[in-house]
This record gives C-alpha cells, structure tokens and sequence, in this order.
C-alpha cells in the first residue's frame, strides 16, 4: 500500500517574516522549543501571532505547517486518511503527521474551532511521550525532537460551549499578546506598510481610540493587521479617511452608530 | 308544451293541444278571449282555454259570449269562484234544462258577492279609509322624530363623555404643571385651552405630549402653536384622528413635528457622542441633557453635559459638528482629569512641580 506526504520542503520559509518583539516571547518560545514543549498563543485578532510563529519557524530554521482550524476540522484532517487513487488505496499523511514526521513546527490556528476528537491527537503529542497515534493506520509515529506543537487561542471569541478544556490548557506554555504599545505599533505600520512616521502615528492614534470602544459595543479592538492595510490603502494613493474607513471601521462593526462615531475618531486624525 | 312569444301573453298557458282543437279560423279569436279574460287574473284564463275550445266547437257565438260573461260576473266579486264557474259552466249548458246554467250563476254570484253593504259598513270604511290616509301622512313625522331622538340620544352620550374627560383633565393637569417649567406655562395654558374647548379628550393628550415637547425643547413655543392649529384642524374633520394626532400617535402629527424641530436634537446624536467620548477619553462617558439633570453635578468625571437641542447653524451637519466639540471638550477634561483635581491635591501637586522643575521652582 502506498504511502503519500506532502512536500516538507514547501512548508519551509526562504525569507525572514518581519517581527517586532514586544516582549521576551521570543526567548520564551525558543525555550520551550529547547525543552521539546508545546506553546500555546494567546490574544486577540490580527496582533501578530501567526507573524510571530512564521517569524520563529524561520529563526529556527523548521519547516512550518499551518492548519487553520474550523468547526469542520476532525482528527482524521490532520492525521490523514485513506483515499482512492485509481485500483490503489493509499495512505495520505494529514498536515500534523507531515509535520510530526519532518520535525517541524505544527501550528493549529484557533484550534478552539476544531471538532472536539481533535484533543486525542493533540494530547499524546504535549506530554512526555511525543506520540501521534494514527489509529486507522495502527500505527504510531514518535515525534523528533526538532517537532514543536504551537496552537492559537483568541480568548476574546471563547464562549461556554467553545472553550478549550484545562486539560488541554494546562499541557501549553501560554505566550499572551495585546495589540503592540504605540511606539513599536508605529514602527510596525511604517515598515509593513512603507507610510512615513507622521501617518503611521496617526492611524496608531486611531487604534488606541478605537480600541477604547472594547466592551462598549465593539467585541474586538482594531487589529494591527487592519492598521497595517489601511497604511498600504494611503500608501497606494487612497485618500486617508476612505482607507481608515474601509479598513478600521467597516469591517469590525455593522452597528451604524458605531461606524459614525469611529469616523468621527477617524476625522480627529486626519 | 305551451306557445311562446309568438302568440303572446296567451302563451303561457295556452297548450299547443289545446289550440290544435280549436278551427282553424276560430284560433285568433280564441287567443284574443283567453287573453282578455286571463286580465282578470291568470288561473281564470288557463280555466277559460281549457273550456272554451269545447265550446266554440259548437259553433255558437252567443253560447261563446254568454260563457265569457256568466264567468266574468262572478269572478267580479271573487276570483276563484270565477275559475270553478268557468269550469262547471259548460257541463250545465248541455243540460236539457237550459235555465239551469243561469239560475247557477246567479247562486254563486250572490253566494260569491254576498249582502248589499249597509250604512253603517260604509260609514265605517269611510273612516278608516281617512284614517289610514292620516297615518300616512304622518309617517315622514314619526321618522324624523325618531331621527331627533337618536341624534339627541348621542349629544348626551357625547356630552357625558365629555364630562367625564373633563374630569380627568381637572386631575391630570395640576401634576403636568408642576413639571412644566415656569417659562413655558403662558403658551401651554393657552394651547391645552384651545384643545380642550374643541375636545377634553384630546387635551388629555395634548397636555401629555406638549409638557414633553416643550420641556424637552423639542420645539419653540411659536412651534408647539404651529403644531397645535394643524392639530385642531385634524380634530375638526375626525374626532379619533385628531386624539391620536395630539397623542403624537400618527404619522402627519410626527410629520408636522419633524417639519417644526429646529436644530439638531441631542437624543438623535447621544450614543454617537457617548461612543465618541468613551473612544476618546478612554473612560466610559455619558451624555446627557441640560434638561435630564435633575440636580446631578454638571461636572462630574463621568458624564458629559451638552444642550437637549443645538441650533447654533442652519444645517443639521454643522449642528453636529458643534455637538462633537462640546463632547471632545468635555471628553478632555475626563481624560486629564480636569472633575477629579481637588484643593486638597494642591500640595502634593506644588511638591511635585518643585521637584519636577527645581529650576523655574527657585
């Protein structure tokens, strides 16, 4: 019976994603992946968690294989399956056992959002043993040590029927993130977006207002990320207030009223 | 089966057996007389057709006309009696003894007609006949009369009501005035006047809705004045629709009031400027009214107090904008702490700037 992997080398990252400490999450992350333990990612929407994890795959010189979890996402996903491939029946490797097998880093995005069994593949692979079981195959493949489970959490989203279980919680180093203080948020958005200071402060300005909205009818502050495309609309020649408005306002809220005062935050700036 | 049109009236009843035995040149006399006769009434001349081809068989125009005769007399004083007549007659005709057949008719007409009436009968008819003309003439009275009494039936029940509503508005107003603020009360006693003498039940709801919309400033005095004359307009044509106008309950009263408001109403704008503040201050802030205080400190650090209307331009763009400096102003003064700084703070404020600036401090 055949046996069928993805390309390892098409997980590997030939140039270095731009990152911007905030912290000591960098050190921290390259301790755990010393100590062969897995990490879990916290914080809000578009504050650079992925960034983060491309930015260290690279540093550390592991391939990086992404799952964006959903709520369709099973075990067999990421472990793999058995399909048809003309007479032949052939084993296709899921993106966990691609990654388990190169030694690579396996990084589930909002691994709340995944049917539940996924938890049976994780647990094995957090604790001492490093294993990952393929049941269908009855087989079990031990992890190298290069391999490193790093999950995403968006604690903000969670709600009493999607929560990740202290038992799984409780087996991660958790990195928490928040949007970046207004100076390193600036030199983000210049060097993402290639907007000189005097924009890039303004629409920081306009983050920190808006993300005072949080709990006022806003369920999530203005991402980074967001920040960051509104300066490459200005940068492309979009009149600021439109590019602010297509960027920050119109995709966080629907809520009329709250659009309007956003604007209004918006025009204080430019 | 009977002749249709082609023959006439006669036709209804007149079977097509019934002409067949009749001569032929006797036929156009026999539909004549059976019509003449059924003018009388119409079961005499289907009796009549039946009869008469059996005797206009004989040939015998005076037995033909004495028959229409002897029955026309006794259906004169009662129609069935000329039906049976008609149909015994020409039996008797044939009988050897022909006075039988007269002698008959004159039995049956008297049995039929009855006694000569008498003076008294006439009398009494003649009385009754004046009497039945009265009473119709006096119909058109009576029903005009019963009109009157329906339409002052629904004045007392209306007038009743309207006591009553009056009633209600003697206890109702007292409260509402206490609320209203002094320099307001000359306008709303004479518009709650002018309502209340067309409809009390209206003024209820006028006293209501103009307490809020002058207290809230939602209007001008000139503009509640307007608002009320087209209101009285509305009451004159339809009662309920013009209570419902005055309860601020239908669209044209909305209408006419939207047509009247002058400025920018801050209730309109409130959760934006809340928004607005709260983004920029950085602290949960309220909005509110200069007319929602209610005693409440103006200056405290966590609301904002703006005018209920802002009328400062004519556009209701700029009336915003003005709104908005209000707010930034106000949302200033929380961020930096402007309501919270206290006289007690001031040493510990000189000790600071001592030490923050010990030059200029010298």
């Amino acid at each position: 019976m055949a046996v069928e992997s993805q390309r390892v080398e098409d997980f590997r990252l030939t140039k270095e994603p731009y990152y911007l400490p905030l912290g000591n999450e960098v050190e921290l992350f390259e301790a755990a992946y010393s100590a062969r333990l897995p990490v879990m990612l916290k914080g809000p929407t578009g504050c650079g968690k992925t960034r983060f994890v491309e930015h260290m795959s690279w540093r550390l010189s592991r391939t990086l294989v992404t799952v964006a979890c959903h709520e369709d996402l099973t075990a067999s996903d990421l472990v793999g399956k058995y399909t048809l491939r003309g007479d032949e029946t052939i084993w296709q490797d899921g993106p966990l056992t691609t990654a388990v097998k190169a030694g690579g880093i396996a990084y589930l995005d909002e691994v709340v959002e995944a049917r539940k069994d996924t938890t049976v593949v994780i647990h094995p692979l957090t604790d001492d043993r490093r294993v990952l079981s393929l049941e269908k195959k009855g087989e079990i493949v031990a992890a190298p040590d290069e391999f490193q489970l790093v999950i995403s959490y968006n604690p903000g989203y969670q709600s009493v029927l999607k929560d990740l279980k202290h038992s799984t919680k409780q087996r991660f180093v958790a990195i928490e993130f928040d949007y970046p203080p207004p100076d390193l948020e600036e030199s983000i958005l210049i060097s993402e977006a290639g907007i000189d200071s005097d924009t890039a402060a303004k629409l920081v300005k306009i983050g920190e207002k808006v993300r005072n909205l949080r709990t006022h009818g806003l369920e999530e502050g203005v991402s980074t990320r967001l920040l960051v495309y509104a300066g490459q609309l200005i940068q492309g020649g979009v009149e600021p207030i439109a590019a602010c408005e297509a960027t920050i306002c119109k995709p966080i809220t629907d809520d009329v009223e709250m659009q309007r005062s956003i604007v209004e935050i918006i025009a204080t700036q430019f | 089966m009977t002749f249709g049109p082609a023959v006439g009236n006669v036709g209804m009843y007149v079977a097509r057996e019934m002409l067949a035995s009749v001569p032929e040149d006797q036929r156009q006399a026999y539909l004549r007389m059976v019509e003449e006769i059924s003018d009388l009434k119409y079961q005499l001349g289907v009796e009549v057709a039946r009869q008469l081809p059996r005797l206009l068989a004989e040939h015998d125009e005076d037995l033909v006309e004495r028959y229409l005769r002897q029955v026309t007399d006794v259906a004169a004083a009662g129609w069935k009696s000329g039906v049976e007549v008609a149909k015994q007659l020409p039996d008797l005709y044939e009988a050897p003894d022909k006075s039988l057949a007269g002698a008959y008719v004159d039995i049956i007409s008297r049995a039929t007609a009855g006694p000569t009436e008498d003076t008294e009968t006439t009398t009494l008819a003649g009385e009754l006949d004046t009497l039945e003309r009265e009473l119709r003439e006096m119909e058109p009275k009576v029903k005009r009369a019963q009109e009157l009494r329906s339409q002052l039936a629904a004045r007392d029940r209306r007038d009743e009501k309207r006591r009553k509503h009056a009633v209600e508005l003697a206890a109702a107003l007292p409260p509402i005035l206490a609320r209203l603020r002094p320099r307001f009360r000359p306008v709303y006693l004479r518009l709650v006047r002018e309502v209340a003498a067309a409809d009390p039940e209206a003024s209820l709801e006028a006293a209501d809705t103009l307490l809020d919309l002058l207290n809230g400033e939602r209007v001008t005095p000139d503009g509640a004045t307007n608002w009320v004359t087209r209101g009285l307009d509305v009451l004159e044509r339809n009662k309920d629709v013009g209570r419902g106008y005055f309860r601020l309950g239908s669209k044209h009263s909305l209408d006419v009031l939207e047509d009247l408001k002058e400025g920018l109403a801050l209730k309109e704008v409130a959760r934006v400027l809340k928004l607005y503040a709260t983004a920029l201050s950085g602290h949960e802030v309220a909005i509110r009214g200069t007319n929602e205080m209610d005693g409440a400190d103006p200056y405290a650090a966590d609301h904002i107090v703006l005018p209920p209307e802002m009328r400062v331009f004519e556009d209701d763009s700029r009336n915003f904008t003005a709104y908005k400096v209000a707010t930034a102003h106000g949302a200033g003064r929380i961020e930096f702490g402007t309501y919270i700084f206290s006289l007690s703070d001031i040493p510990a404020t000189v000790a600071e700037l001592r030490r923050r600036y010990p030059q200029e401090a010298r």
